[in-house]
């Protein structure tokens, strides 16, 4: 869980709030029992309903496809949250503006990945530009078989996973 | 046997999303009555014409729908903005228009109802309120330049009254990740609970028993509609995807909204119809073999029913999700 743990210290999140989480599912029965582990985070969908759903352009998505919240213009009528399918905003205590995993832009724009990314491991989360042929994530998008989660609400999410298996 | 644990939950992530509550709910109730009143009022302002002027013997929903529509539906946006967590920031509703957000259609529609219902209100002032008010001098003023376009103003917010009805359930109907509410029958079935609850509380301020007998028949041809369109609410659902037919457990199995939805059915819908069924078959008007008290007593219960059916939709739709870590 150190995804969780760095994303927290990096960005400054309120407490007993996240922008990230891992998703624990174990199935079947023992001694036949099957684990997926899921980091699960903001699409930062294409067809992001949290965006157009919010009534003052607070939610908005730039050109690179990272959706973000300018505070300035939240009022905190949580219509993003309600329309997040992967429950991924909440309202932050401490201002009253809905918050969320921004991809580490702070880091991006230094090159760096994010931190959540750079902590892992195992090298779990990978991070890259789907718009450079070259880069780890298109070569994987070619390669092998992804998936996203929830593609029945049509939100076109960013971020693939491979290997989804379980209660999908 | 499966186990879900998640590391790193939100509040909203686990059990599930718990950000709207009864002020939602109350902000829905009240603009759903309001949309009642004023479609009921410019249909029973438009239909007991000649009017004349500061007549003081013309049905009381001819004035008091038209009066009590921007104050109902002012508080009702007291209601909305208590929920607001960054209150002060409230006038980017307005430096914003987002054509695919409800919320926004909401935001511009209520901001313009309430002024216009106001001058439709002033419009309609019996000459005993006209009096009293007359130390408010653009009142008078007001209501001499307005007098003439009566009808136009009933006309248009009959019209403002359909799009506030519909409204209030497009704003829950829109969010495709909540099954419960992601259905084109709400926007119906609050439109027809809006004219119900705008009739029952036209039954109650109505004076003349002819009155109180027309939208008592009223009310029994809305609560009867309102049953049909409840049963195909939930066979729409039935015959959904799995998230939706999940979605309408909780009112069917055993537990904490069992009980509250049984409750809406019988009291707020079965009970004040059966109280009132009678007067549907009384022709005319004039006779009113009734006693008053049952027809008061059928549309408070329909009052609460409306209340209970919105409190019941808000918190009961957060339960619902597509997410599979949220299902119980
Ligand atoms: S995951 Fe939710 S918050 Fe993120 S872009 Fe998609 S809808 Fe918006
Ligand atoms: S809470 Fe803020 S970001 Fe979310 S919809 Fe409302 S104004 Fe937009």
């Amino acid at each position: 869980m150190a995804c969780v743990v760095a994303c927290k210290r990096e960005n400054d999140v309120p407490e007993e709030h996240y922008r990230t989480r891992v998703v624990e599912i174990v199935e079947g029965k023992f001694p036949k029992l099957r684990m997926e582990l899921r980091p699960e985070l903001c699409n930062h969908c294409e067809n992001a309903p949290c965006v157009y759903n919010c009534p003052t352009g607070a939610s908005y998505k730039r050109k690179d496809g990272i959706v973000m919240v300018d505070k300035k213009k939240c009022v905190g009528c949580k219509a993003c949250m309600a329309a997040c399918p992967y429950d991924a905003r909440f309202i932050d205590p401490r201002n009253g503006a809905a918050h969320k995993c921004t991809l580490g832009e702070h880091r991006i724009i230094d090159g760096k990945d994010p931190a959540c990314v750079t902590t892992c491991i195992s090298g779990a989360r990978i991070f890259g530009d789907f718009n450079d042929p070259q880069s780890p994530v298109s070569r994987i998008l070619a390669e092998r078989h992804v998936r996203t989660l929830i593609p029945e609400a049509g939100t076109k999410p960013t971020i693939y996973y491979i290997g989804l298996e379980l209660l999908t | 046997m499966k186990e879900i644990s998640i590391i790193g939950i939100n509040e909203i992530t686990y059990p599930h999303l718990d950000i709207w509550n009864w002020t939602i709910a109350l902000y829905l109730y009240l603009g759903g009555m309001v949309a009642g009143l004023m479609i009921l009022g410019a249909i029973s302002q438009l239909r007991s014409s000649p009017i004349t002027e500061k007549a003081t013997d013309r049905p009381v929903s001819c004035y008091m729908a038209p009066i009590l529509s921007p104050i109902l539906l002012s508080i009702g946006m007291l209601f909305i903005f208590l929920d607001l967590t960054r209150k002060l920031n409230s006038f980017w509703f307005y430096l914003n228009f987002n054509i695919m957000s409800p919320m926004s259609w909401g935001a511009w529609g209520v901001g313009i109802i309430i002024p216009v219902s106001a001058l439709w209100a002033i419009s309609s002032l019996p000459g005993s309120y006209l009096d009293k008010l007359k130390r408010w001098k653009f009142i008078p003023y007001l209501y001499n330049k307005l007098v003439p376009y009566r009808d136009k103003l009933a006309r248009l917010n009959c019209g403002l009254g359909i799009f506030l009805g519909i409204y209030t359930g497009v704003l829950l109907s829109s969010f495709v990740a909540r099954p419960l509410w992601n259905s084109a029958i709400l926007p119906i079935l609050f439109l027809n609970s809006g004219l119900s609850t705008g009739a029952a509380l036209l039954i109650i301020i109505a004076k003349d028993r002819m009155e109180k007998v027309f939208f008592t028949k009223a009310d029994i041809a809305l609560i009867a509609t309102e049953i049909v369109i409840i049963i195909l609410f939930y066979y729409a659902h039935l015959t959904s995807t799995s998230p939706h037919v999940e979605s309408i457990a909780p009112f069917f199995t055993k537990g904490y909204y069992f009980p509250f939805w049984i409750t809406v059915f019988l009291l707020g819908i079965f009970l004040p119809m059966a109280l009132v069924l009678d007067v549907a078959r009384v022709k005319g008007f004039s006779v009113l073999g009734l006693e008053k008290l049952r027809i008061h007593l059928s549309a408070c219960l329909v009052l609460i029913g409306g209340l209970v059916t919105r409190l019941a939709f808000v918190y009961v739709g957060q339960l619902s999700s597509l997410s599979d870590i949220v299902k119980r």
